[in-house]
C-alpha cells in the first residue's frame, strides 16, 4: 500500500466508511505512526469545521414570482402530456391507415392485373410437357414437343377475349 | 379541499397527501416552506445565482410530476433536495461537454502536485462566530473547481455515502475518496490564508 493509499484509509476512517478489522488495523498503526496520527486530527479538524457549514441564503426572487414561474411550468408541462396522450384526429387516423392501405391495395391490384394480362409462356417451351394454366377469367392449356417443333396452344372460349388477346397467345 | 387556513398550520406530511391528489395549494405551501433551502442545495453546487434559481424551479416542477413515487423513506425535503442534485449534477454534465476543463484534469492526472501539499492544521478560532465562520468556508468553496466542490457538498452537507456519490457522479468509488482528499487539503488551505489574513490565527 502506497503513501497516497494509506492517507485515503485514513479518510475513510474519519469518515466512518471504513469498518471491521481494516479499522482496527488502522488504528493500532496510527498509535506507531506520529505522521498519521497528525493527518487524522488535522482531518478531523476540517470534517468539523464542515458540519453545518452550508451558508444559509433567501431566494433571490420574491416567493409569489417563484411560485407563480413553477405553477406555469406545471401546467404548461401538464397541457403538454394531455396532448402526447390525446387519440389521434380524424385526419391524422386517414394519414395513419388508411393511405399505406390503399397504397398496399394499389400494389397488389396491379401485379394481380400484370399476371392476367401478360403470362409467360415461354416457361413452357423448354420441354415435353402440359402445362394448365388457371386464370381467373382465362384457361389456357398448351402441349410442347420439342422432337416436333410444335406447341399447341388450347384457349377456353367461355368468356369474350379481344382478338388482339388471341393473336398474342397464339403467336 | 381544506379551507384556507389549513394549509399554512398544516403537518409536511398531511400537505404532501393532499398535493398527492392533486391539491396546488398544498403543494405552493410545500413549495413556501423549503424554497429557501433548495435554492441553497442548487447554490452550493452551481454557485451561480440564476442557475441555481432555474434548477430550484425546475426541481420543484419534477416533485410535482413525481409525487406519487414519494413514499416516505426520507423526509420529504431530502427527497426533494435529492432531485435539484440531480438537476445540478447533469448541468454540469452538460457544462462539461460544452467546455475542455483542462485545469481539473492537470490536476488530477498529476498525483505528485497533490501529494506536495499537507492538510493544513487548523485550530479551532477563538472569538468567531458560526456564521462568520461559515462565511469563510463558504468563500473557500467558491474557489474549488466544480468537481472537488460537488463532491464535498455531496458528502458533507448532502449526507451521501462515498458509494452514493460515486453512483451520481458516475465514477469509482476511489476516484470519489481521491477528490474528497485533495478538496479537504486545499479547502484548509485557503481557510487558514483567510484566517490569517483577517488575524484570526498566526
Amino acid at each position: 500500500m502506497n503513501e497516497n493509499e494509506i492517507q485515503l484509509k485514513v479518510q475513510a476512517l474519519v469518515d466512518g466508511e471504513l469498518t471491521g478489522r481494516e479499522a482496527e488495523e488502522l488504528l493500532s498503526r496510527l498509535e506507531s505512526d506520529a505522521g498519521l496520527k497528525a493527518l487524522h486530527t488535522r482531518l478531523t479538524v476540517v470534517r468539523g469545521l464542515m458540519a453545518d457549514a452550508e451558508l444559509p441564503r433567501t431566494l433571490p426572487e420574491s416567493g409569489d414570482f417563484h411560485w407563480s414561474q413553477i405553477s406555469k411550468a406545471i401546467e404548461l408541462e401538464e397541457r403538454q402530456a394531455k396532448h402526447m396522450a390525446r387519440p389521434a384526429s380524424g385526419a391524422n387516423w386517414l394519414l395513419r391507415w388508411v393511405l399505406p392501405l390503399a397504397g398496399i391495395a394499389c400494389l397488389v391490384l396491379v401485379l394481380s392485373l400484370q399476371q392476367t394480362t401478360m403470362p409467360d409462356l415461354d416457361i413452357l417451351l423448354g420441354s415435353d410437357h402440359e402445362l394448365e394454366l388457371s386464370i381467373e377469367d382465362l384457361d389456357v392449356m398448351t402441349f410442347n414437343t420439342e422432337d416436333d417443333n410444335m406447341s399447341v396452344v388450347w384457349l377456353d372460349y367461355s368468356i369474350d377475349l379481344q382478338q388482339d388477346e388471341i393473336d398474342l397467345w397464339l403467336d | 379541499m381544506p379551507e384556507e387556513t389549513a394549509y399554512s398550520s398544516a403537518e409536511e406530511p398531511q400537505l404532501v397527501q393532499w398535493a398527492k391528489v392533486g391539491d396546488m395549494q398544498a403543494f405552493e405551501e410545500l413549495v413556501a416552506r423549503y424554497r429557501d433551502r433548495i435554492y441553497v442545495r442548487a447554490y452550493s453546487i452551481m454557485r451561480n445565482e440564476d442557475l441555481a434559481v432555474d434548477l430550484s424551479q425546475n426541481a420543484w416542477v419534477k416533485a410535482w410530476q413525481r409525487l406519487e413515487q414519494f413514499h416516505g423513506e426520507a423526509s420529504f425535503p431530502t427527497w426533494l433536495s435529492r432531485i435539484v442534485t440531480n438537476l445540478c449534477l447533469d448541468e454540469l454534465r452538460r457544462q462539461k461537454r460544452a467546455r475542455t476543463d483542462s485545469i481539473e484534469a492537470m490536476e488530477e492526472t498529476t498525483g505528485p502536485v497533490e501529494n506536495r501539499m499537507e492538510v493544513e492544521t487548523i485550530d479551532p478560532v477563538e472569538g468567531l462566530s458560526r456564521g462568520e465562520l461559515r462565511e469563510r468556508i463558504d468563500a473557500a468553496l467558491a474557489k474549488l473547481s466544480d468537481k472537488h466542490r460537488t463532491v464535498i457538498v455531496l458528502y458533507e452537507f448532502e449526507e451521501l455515502e462515498y458509494r452514493e456519490i460515486a453512483e451520481k457522479m458516475g465514477t469509482s468509488i476511489g476516484t470519489v475518496m481521491s477528490r474528497l482528499f485533495y478538496a479537504r487539503k486545499r479547502l484548509a488551505s485557503l481557510l487558514k490564508e483567510t484566517l490569517k489574513r483577517d488575524g484570526l490565527i498566526e
